[in-house]
């Protein structure tokens, strides 16, 4: 602890900057399945987990139980998915990645100026769930109950999602698909099933990471999420793009580290975290360009 | 078992006429082969059937039409293809890609009696189930193709020259394979650059050369070599 | 003829740019600011063009040197005696010094070819994802010093009391200087070398092309087109921190994807055509009439049918309006 003590880094930020990676870990995920099977990277993900956040701030609204509120955060958030792969993903099938990540910022840009439009610059508040920002003491140490759930259901959800890849049909499909879709079609795998698949999973999981963001930060407001999916896509990119582990532990990694700096930078120098932070990623990208969790080796080409 | 039947197909990507008008029919426990050089319109020919390549005329199963259909339904109607260079996926396991196969395999249940009768014939790969498939050999990789195409139970199997690259012991096991899985009922389209030896295994043996059928070889015809060379460069 | 064939590459957008210019002079003053606005939208289009266009890499840092140029020219522009109220902190170098409209745009295209210079030779080495995520790097890293650095620039404040030199004219002039320097770029020897690498890179270097210079050059070019952008922007609104952002990356990467990315005409169309429908509709939120038609629209529309319809182009099609393809009367 004394190496840690001289950075200012003390348990309560372990565990926070541990919750935030889980939370990043999920959101590198739901990026990285969609990926694997398209070939796309989602700009507008971020609009997804924000499109759930107002949904929450909705219910809250309007005294719904919390239950109620989290079923509507995953209707919406699920349905949003399912409209974006039927109305963008698949006329941008087969196009090349720099159109798809061009159109993916224009979705982006549109679902955020809709939120706008419809809930103004200064956003909702969602209160339901604040109760998990009140602390527990653990051996002397102030944990926030959040950082608990939300590592516990990081955990959960990392698992579940092993699971459904590992063990069923439905997930090695999904797994040769990412690998070689041409071959994996002729083969008999349904394309349009396992795409359908990858969107809803990466869409329950952009639900789960918006409960959990608004507890964290009940202020909900359209840019809500832009700032974690820039971190988390230059996460995903350091891990490796396009297998689930590395880009996992790359989404773990920056939302870790990027917890760890805020806490460990001095007051005055805390503003400057995501310079800190981009001048890390661009240092390790120009050495592992093909991701740190990767063998080494060029990914696509944009 | 159903039959293939392949009439008046023509592939042409853009300005390229790789198939023309081209005419075949693969019937139950036959082997038809096609051979001819580089760029004759071989895999073309596969990649139409399989509903890849762009084409007009007509491919029945059966009866069935399966123009413009997607890859993945003409698979799960029962045309089952070993690609060329074998498209094993290296980082899943020998049982992972030959569960793989089982995505086209209409009938429900029983899937144990399907694998076994597999392992029957290529017993590496039941030996090597767990094994990482990018660790195989060549000869090993191909054998897993084959089998990974069989557990789909198809009517019709396309091959797409799987000699290619194999040490001819492994190139024997190969093509004793195909004549097994004749004698179990199965129409077999053999794309292959040894003409000889496709010639010798096949029903029928048809020529291509610039996209069009030249001549059809029979087994009689596969020590007559002029007559061979003389298809080839017609 | 050859040579004909080629100039009207160049004479197709630089007339589009003069007639919008022209255009501008025939309305009313309010409306005028509206085409000063879209020339300075083409100037960093064109900019953008030079680098993604001609080397096929996305590039999302370009802003980056828009901001440097606009906090280069405005700092350098900003009265002396109204320097400490407004940029308390600033460095003493830059404090004591303020130079004329054009010296300013010159050192802000100096600035900012200098910093992608910089930023290049290091970046230019990646390709793909990696290097759209490294500019990405680029724009945030450029976004939070500026935002918090209050030696080189006003901070979180806008830039106010700047000299509003950028009118029509100065704008119109701007935007032809960057169009003739692409089309000159793109005409030159390293053009087609890039070019050559962007359709077939294993190709290009078969025979002997290094594509990191090419690149590099191409970038740095960029920048300085790009610079002298942000110097007429400065010199046009009171530009922040976030004016400087996300949004404009967006709307310029969008302008240039729609127009056709691939050519200097796609570029100029581009910004043109979304600029032009971008204002059309800020006219009509205020409910002014505009060309006879009296059209009223909730305040934020405007965002959003803009956001839609470049989506609905960009999925649709994706080579943009142009098609990619220079602007030719007669083809040889």
């Amino acid at each position: 602890m004394t190496m840690l003590a001289i950075w200012n880094i003390d348990w309560q930020t372990i565990a926070d900057a541990t919750a935030l990676g889980g939370v990043y870990a999920l959101m590198a995920v739901g990026i990285g399945l969609v990926f694997g099977v398209l070939r796309l990277v989602n700009f507008a993900y971020g609009q997804l987990v924000m499109a759930g956040a107002f949904s929450l701030a909705l219910a809250s609204q309007w005294g719904w139980p919390q239950w109620a509120g989290i079923g509507l955060c995953f209707a919406v958030v699920l349905a949003l998915s399912m409209l974006m792969d039927r109305l963008v993903f698949r006329p941008l099938r087969g196009h090349s990645p720099a159109v798809m990540l061009v159109a993916t910022f224009a979705v982006a840009f549109l679902l955020q100026s809709i939120a706008l439009l419809w809930f103004g610059p200064l956003g909702k508040i969602a209160t339901s769930l604040a109760y998990l920002n009140r602390p527990i003491t653990i051996s002397h140490v102030d944990i926030r109950k959040i950082t608990i759930v939300a590592v516990v259901v990081a955990a959960l959800c990392l698992v579940a999602l092993a699971l459904l890849l590992e063990r069923t049909t439905v997930g090695l499909h999904m797994r040769a698909s990412s690998m070689d879709f041409q071959t994996a079609r002729m083969l008999g795998v349904r394309a349009n099933r396992v795409i359908a698949m990858a969107v809803l999973v990466s869409g329950a999981l952009a639900a789960v990471v918006a409960v959990m963001l608004t507890v964290q930060n009940p202020l909900v407001t359209p840019d809500f999420a832009l700032r974690d999916t820039i971190i988390v896509l230059a996460g995903v990119v350091l891990g490796g793009m396009n297998r689930p582990i590395p880009a996992t532990l790359g989404g773990f990694a920056i939302g870790f580290a990027s917890g760890l700096l805020g806490g460990a930078l001095p007051t005055n120098q805390s503003q400057y975290l995501p310079t800190f932070l981009f001048a890390a990623v661009i240092l390790v990208l120009l050495v592992r360009p093909g991701g740190i969790f990767t063998r080494a080796r060029l990914v696509e080409r944009v | 078992m159903r039959s293939l039947v392949v009439e008046h197909l023509d592939v042409r990507y853009g300005g390229v006429h790789a198939v023309r008008d081209l005419s075949f029919e693969v019937g139950p426990g036959e082997i038809v082969g096609l051979i001819g050089a580089n760029g004759a319109g071989k895999s073309s020919t596969l990649h139409a059937i399989m509903g890849v390549a762009p084409a007009t005329g007509e491919v029945r199963l059966g009866g069935v039409s399966l123009r413009g259909r997607r890859p993945e339904d003409v698979a799960r109607d029962g045309v089952a293809l070993v690609p060329e260079g074998r498209r094993i996926f290296a980082e899943l396991t020998v049982e992972e890609n030959l569960r793989l196969g089982l995505a086209a395999r209409r009938a429900r249940g029983d899937v144990a009696a399907v694998l076994q009768s597999v392992y029957e014939l290529f017993p590496i790969v039941e030996e090597f189930g767990r094994r990482q498939a990018g660790a195989l050999s060549g000869g090993q990789q191909q054998q897993l193709a084959i089998a990974r195409a069989l557990v789909a139970e198809p009517d019709v199997l396309l091959l797409d020259e799987p000699s290619l690259g194999l040490a001819p012991t492994v190139v024997d096991i190969v093509f004793d394979a195909l004549a097994a899985i004749r004698d179990r009922g199965l129409g077999v389209l053999l794309v292959e650059q040894r003409a000889q030896r496709t010639v010798a295994v096949s029903d029928r043996c048809h020529v291509l050369a610039n996209g069009e059928l030249r001549v059809t070889l029979g087994p009689e015809n596969a020590n007559d070599t002029e007559t061979m060379v003389a298809a080839y460069f017609s | 003829m050859r040579r004909l064939t080629a100039l009207q590459e160049l004479a197709g957008p630089a007339l589009l740019v003069i007639v919008t210019a022209l255009l501008g002079t025939l309305v009313s003053i309010s409306t005028q600011g509206y085409f000063t606005d879209t020339l300075v939208k083409v100037a960093m289009v064109v900019a953008l063009y030079t680098f993604v266009g001609n080397s096929g890499v996305l590039s999302f840092g370009h802003i980056s040197f828009v901001a440097v140029g606009a906090w280069t020219a405005g700092v350098l522009s900003v009265p002396s005696d109204v320097k400490p109220a407004i940029m308390p902190n600033l460095a003493h170098m830059l404090r004591d010094r303020t130079t004329g409209n054009l010296s300013s745009l010159a050192l802000a295209a100096l600035v900012g070819g200098i910093c992608a210079l910089v930023v290049a030779l290091p970046l230019m080495r990646l390709s793909g994802l990696a290097a759209g995520i490294a500019t990405f790097g680029v724009l945030e890293i450029t976004h939070n010093l500026l935002r918090y650095e209050e030696k080189i620039g006003p901070g979180l404040n806008a830039f106010s009391s700047v000299p509003e030199t950028t009118g029509l004219r100065q704008a119109a002039i701007g935007a032809l200087v960057v169009v003739v320097v692409a089309f000159a770029y793109g005409r030159s020897r390293f053009g087609r070398l890039l070019r050559a690498t962007r359709e077939d890179p294993a190709a290009a270097r078969a025979v002997g092309v290094s594509i990191y210079r090419q690149r590099l050059g191409a970038f740095a070019l960029s920048g300085v087109l790009a610079g002298l952008a942000g110097g007429l922007y400065v010199h046009l609104l009171p530009v922040n921190t976030e004016s400087v952002y996300l949004d404009l990356t967006f709307i310029t990467l969008a302008m240039l994807v729609v127009g056709g990315a691939t050519s200097l005409w796609g570029a100029v169309v581009g910004a043109l055509a979304v600029s032009a429908l971008d204002s059309y509709l800020a006219v009509a939120e205020n409910g002014s009439s505009f060309f006879g038609a009296q059209i009223d629209l909730p305040a934020g529309t405007r965002v959003v049918i803009v956001g839609t319809l470049m989506a609905v182009v960009l999925i649709l099609r994706p080579n943009g309006l142009t098609g990619g393809r220079e602007f030719r009367v007669w083809r040889r």
